[in-house]
């Protein structure tokens, strides 16, 4: 490719120094670039990029030079170093940005010619795209968007530095450009086949997502409910249930060591590929709800209890929960039905089962167990619950976001002197107490209600959302949810964390910049609710359109649409687009041409002179190039000296402005067909002439 | 074998182009390709939608195809730059061999502007820059000369890579006026004329090497390097050393003088001759095997004069599809032979 060749001299020549300006353009961009990933990068290395930008910049006025081949090659080598110490061999999709960043950083160094400019240019449409990968809300799309406009005007003013009409056209021109090919771009986005992912690269990020984990110790939620981050959003096909019906279950937690409670008996089973993305699109039935969920980086789903799945990136797994088949590694939008058949109970446990949840560790919260068994004694299994329960009501048990620190016998201290604790602490302690009781119990982790999105159209699940409950075994009856920070404060069930904890104020304490934070104000929760709606559509519509939904979309078109046919369909779209473009292009070029329609009625003229044989001189008036063709072809002698009378008459007629347009395209129709019978004039003379000849050389032949 | 195919090419393209002076730019006569960095752009794009599939992204398929589409765009914007332009070549320049000889062409817009235009030859190009639609602007391009006689460039390349640089597009214009390339002078060692100039003896056409001079008082028309200023010191006469006056006459340059000397290097001589009678404001006469020119005195005789030194033996290139003349593109190639050895 001579592109990257030295020896080429073109692109090297047009471009000895940068336009100042296209140089801004492209830092401009790269500015813009980075601050998507201004969160996931090191503080170091944005001052890196920002020193190296502004060294190149300085540069270009002039003030300093630019460094030579060792101080850069140094640059570079000591930056690298550092990276990789600070990496420490540590490989993620983090890592392997930042990486990318400080490329393109030390690019600027030796941004010296087009070729350069170009090279950077590649880079940092690249860097839009990594981008992507790790933000698809609307307004870093719209930000990744107009990056990628300021480098296409950056290379306009590369191309042509003195870019008439200045910058403003430049926007405009590419305004109008993009303007036209919005449709074929729509069409393409629509019907372009979304094949499966070619080969499996799953994004492994380095960062810890903000969520619920694996493992409960007491205190893990509190901090979660710090956060206003978004678990999940869900629409329902039919009414939303109750507030206090929306315990959104996750995962279960049923091994209770050293204090933590954990989940036993699930291998993380990781099967190649990645999550699939995409629930689908239709209208939802009434029982249908569809969650988007924001990636957790693990498999498990969220779904109301007794669900089942609709869409078939959500596979059911035992104990009614929902998992995929990947961790979520990026934004995924499943669909679930709600199921209101008759419950076909099973009404024993397993002795495996039972097991299970009895285990209890050997020792400990002495206290605890001696409720039990004194519950135990004079009840049965629903009693044990229900006393239990009374007395987390009766008792004065507080919740709170605050609870005091319970190193050793957390449990006792909780039930019985301080009562102050988070809903995992009363979940955990409940489950204690009724293991201790012969109740088989487990703690189920999720999140329990969400607030309503703008237009109450949807639901939208936060952290501190999050919340642990108990589920119990009650024989004949199967699992059943019992939830003693329903006991101990109705609120957070009723109406959510907010009012729960009003009273304390320590409702997202930390988070000053959240907008749920001061969802008290109306300006603040209408903006917030609105923003967040159009984010909702953009990713359900938008960013979440893959496979499932254009199989969905194109099911409804008429004729079965496979892949295949998407495939023909796109190359269709494409070939059937450039075709309208060239011949609009081409109409123009013709309407532009038959604005002079003197000027093809002349040109016609000349081509008919020169195949006479009088080849038309330059400067020659048309009077005296008639009286040449007459004098080669007497036959159209009269005709020619017409026209070239009706040119002059065109050409020097006193230009009056009352002079209708009919009357001139009457005169090109004279002269038109004046040209045609010149024409048959020739042919016919020429005719004759040939016919002569031959006469002639067949007499000649005869004489001999 | 690529000779082959670029021959087949070139005649295609003069097919398609016919020699004119003026060339409008339409879709018959442009051309338009991506440029190296259109291609990188290209698997850019592939690389992209590659990311797209293997990550489910559905906003990296959408800026594919945003930059596809803009692509496309430029095409056409790339395209209109030059499509409706009209290429006129004003004048056809004139000067030494060796030099670059200016060609005057003037560009003047279609309906759409012309933006970022690059016109260029075999070695030089010029930034004609911007014309807005409906006017025109001129534009001096260079053209490197190897020798003399007259010069047609085959072919003045006019390109422009605007909005991105990602595609160019071209045309060429095949112009069939000639510039004309003067003898390059070269110091002419002394001669003598063989036309007889009237009130001269014809018989005193002495051979070479007979260099004692005849001294005679100093008139109208003598060369000031001619007069013996030692000699004038001395006795305040002015004396012309004039060896030319019983061989020939000073009034005649004579092609026939330098007898024994390659014609080429003759016509040299007679330029660089004519340069300094020209200078000097000298009366004179060129004598030229077939072309004489009457003995007169200023810049357009001399012009004259040169112009006949330039073409002489040559013939005016009128062909249509004629090969070039006079670039160094012959001189590549080494068919030297078209220009010098007519003669």
């Amino acid at each position: 490719m001579s592109f990257w060749s030295r020896s080429t001299p073109e692109p090297e020549k047009q471009s000895d120094s940068l336009p100042s300006r296209a140089l801004l353009w492209l830092m401009a961009s790269f500015a813009l670039l980075l601050s998507p990933q201004i969160d996931r990068l090191p503080v170091w290395l944005i001052l890196v990029c920002v020193a190296l930008a502004s060294w190149r910049w300085l540069a270009q006025q002039g003030r300093v030079r630019l460094p030579g081949r060792w101080l850069r090659t140094g640059i570079m080598l000591a930056l690298i170093a550092v990276y990789l110490v600070r990496v420490q061999g540590s490989f993620t999709v983090d890592t392997a940005a930042s990486f990318f960043v400080l490329t393109v950083g030390l690019k600027w160094l030796e941004t010296r010619t087009a070729r350069d400019f170009y090279v950077l240019f590649y880079i940092l449409v690249y860097l839009a795209t990594v981008n992507f990968l790790f933000h698809q809300e609307i307004h870093w799309a719209l930000v990744n968007i107009g990056a990628i406009a300021l480098l296409l005007i950056g290379l306009q003013v590369l191309n042509a530095p003195e870019l008439p009409g200045g910058i403003k056209a430049g926007w405009r021109r590419l305004g109008v450009m993009l303007f036209k090919v919005l449709p074929i771009v729509v069409l393409l986005f629509v019907f372009f086949p979304r094949m499966e992912p070619l080969w499996s690269v799953p994004l492994v990020s380095g960062k810890a997502r903000t969520g619920i984990s694996d493992t409960m110790r007491p205190g893990d939620i509190s901090s979660l409910a710090q956060s206003s981050a978004r678990a999940f959003r869900v629409t329902f096909g039919g009414s939303m249930p109750e507030y206090r019906d929306r315990y959104w279950r996750g995962l279960i937690l049923d091994t209770l060591d050293d204090g933590t409670w954990r989940q036993s008996g699930y291998e993380p089973y990781r099967r190649p590929g990645r999550v699939d993305v995409d629930g689908g699109v239709g209208e939802l039935q009434p029982q249908e709800y569809d969650v988007l969920m924001e990636p957790t980086d693990q498999r498990w789903a969220f779904a109301l209890e007794r669900s089942v799945a609709v869409s078939d990136n959500v596979v059911k797994e035992a104990d009614d929960l929902f998992r995929f088949r990947r961790p979520a590694d990026s934004p995924v939008r499943y669909r679930l039905a709600r199921d209101n058949s008759p419950e076909q109970t099973v009404l024993t446990l397993e002795p495996g089962q039972a097991r299970r949840y009895l285990q209890l560790p050997a020792s400990g919260n002495p206290r605890a167990r001696a409720l039990a068994a004194d519950l135990r004694q004079s009840n049965s299994d629903v009693g044990v619950i229900r006393s239990l329960l009374s007395r987390f009501r009766e008792q004065p048990y507080f919740y709170t976001l605050r609870p005091p620190r319970m190193p050793d016998n957390g449990i006792d201290s909780l039930l019985f002197d301080d009562m102050r604790g988070f809903c995992a602490h009363y979940a955990g302690a409940t489950t204690f107490v009724l293991r201790s009781a012969g109740i088989p119990a487990r703690v189920v982790v999720g999140y329990q209600g969400g607030e309503s999105g703008a237009g109450d159209e949807y639901l939208v699940v936060r952290q501190y959302d999050a919340h642990a409950w108990v589920e119990a075994w009650v024989e004949g009856q199967g699992w059943v949810r019992i939830d003693p920070t329903a006991a101990i404060a109705p609120n957070r069930i009723e109406s959510g964390l907010r009012d729960a904890v009003a009273e304390e104020g320590s409702f997202l304490e930390n988070e000053w910049a959240s907008a749920q934070r001061y969802g008290d104000v109306a300006l603040i929760r209408w903006a917030s609710q609105q923003l967040d709606r159009i984010n909702y559509q953009w990713q359900r519509w938008v960013v979440g359109y893959q496979g499932q939904s254009q199989m969905d979309l194109m099911s409804r078109l008429p004729g079965g649409f496979g892949i295949k046919e998407l495939g023909y369909l796109t190359a269709g779209i494409v070939g059937v687009g450039l075709l309208i473009a060239g011949l609009i292009s081409a109409l123009q070029m013709r309407r532009g041409a038959n604005r002079d329609r003197y000027g093809r009625v002349l040109g016609v003229w000349y081509q008919l002179c020169e195949r006479a044989g009088v080849p038309v001189r330059s400067g020659e008036t048309p009077s005296a190039l008639a009286s040449r063709l007459a004098a080669a072809e007497p036959a159209v002698a009269d005709s020619a000296r017409l026209f070239a009378r009706m040119v002059n008459s065109h050409y020097y007629r006193p230009q009056s402005k009352s002079a209708p347009a009919r009357d001139g395209s009457d005169e090109v129709q004279r002269m038109r067909r004046l040209l045609a019978t010149m024409k048959r004039q020739l042919r016919k003379a020429s005719k004759n002439q040939r016919s002569n000849s031959r006469h002639l050389a067949h007499s000649g032949k005869h004489s001999d | 074998m690529s000779r082959l195919i670029r021959s087949r090419w070139q005649r295609w393209i003069n097919r398609r182009i016919p020699r004119s002076d003026v060339q409008l730019l339409t879709q018959k006569n442009l051309f338009i390709l991506p440029t190296a960095a259109g291609v990188v752009f290209g698997v850019l794009l592939l690389i992209m939608l590659l990311t797209a599939i293997n990550y489910q992204n559905s906003l990296i398929y959408l800026v594919t195809f945003l930059l596809g589409a803009v692509f496309v765009g430029a095409m056409h914007q790339t395209h209109r730059n030059l499509s409706g332009l009209e290429l006129t070549l004003v004048q056809a320049g004139e000067g030494f061999a060796g030099d670059d000889i200016l060609f005057r062409l003037r560009a003047a817009a279609g309906k759409d502007d012309a933006i970022a235009i690059m016109l260029s030859d075999d070695d030089t190009q010029v930034r004609l820059g911007h014309v807005p639609s409906g006017q025109s602007a001129d534009v001096a391009l260079p053209v490197v000369s190897a020798f003399r006689g007259y010069l047609r460039p085959d072919s003045i390349r006019i390109e422009t890579r605007f909005p991105f640089g990602l595609l160019k597009a071209w045309s060429w214009m095949r112009p069939v006026s000639a510039g004309v390339v003067f003898p390059r002078p070269i110091a002419a060692p002394d001669v003598v004329s063989a036309v007889d100039d009237g009130d001269q003896s014809a018989s005193a056409r002495s051979p070479e090497g007979n260099d004692h001079a005849e001294l005679r008082p100093w008139r109208d028309g003598d060369m000031s390097q001619r007069v013996m200023w030692k000699r004038f010191a001395r006795s305040g006469q002015m004396v012309v050393a004039d060896w030319e006056a019983d061989r020939g006459s000073p009034h005649w340059l004579d092609f026939n003088a330098f007898s024994g000397t390659d014609h080429e290097l003759r016509l040299s001589y007679l330029s660089w001759l004519v340069i300094e009678r020209g200078k000097s404001g000298a009366r004179f006469g060129l004598n030229l095997p077939g072309q004489v020119i009457e003995p007169d005195s200023g810049q357009a005789h001399a012009t004259r004069c040169l112009r006949a030194l330039a073409v002489w033996g040559q013939e005016k290139p009128r062909d249509m599809q004629g090969a070039p003349h006079g670039t160094r593109s012959n001189t590549d190639s080494g068919k030297k032979a078209t220009a010098g050895a007519k003669i």
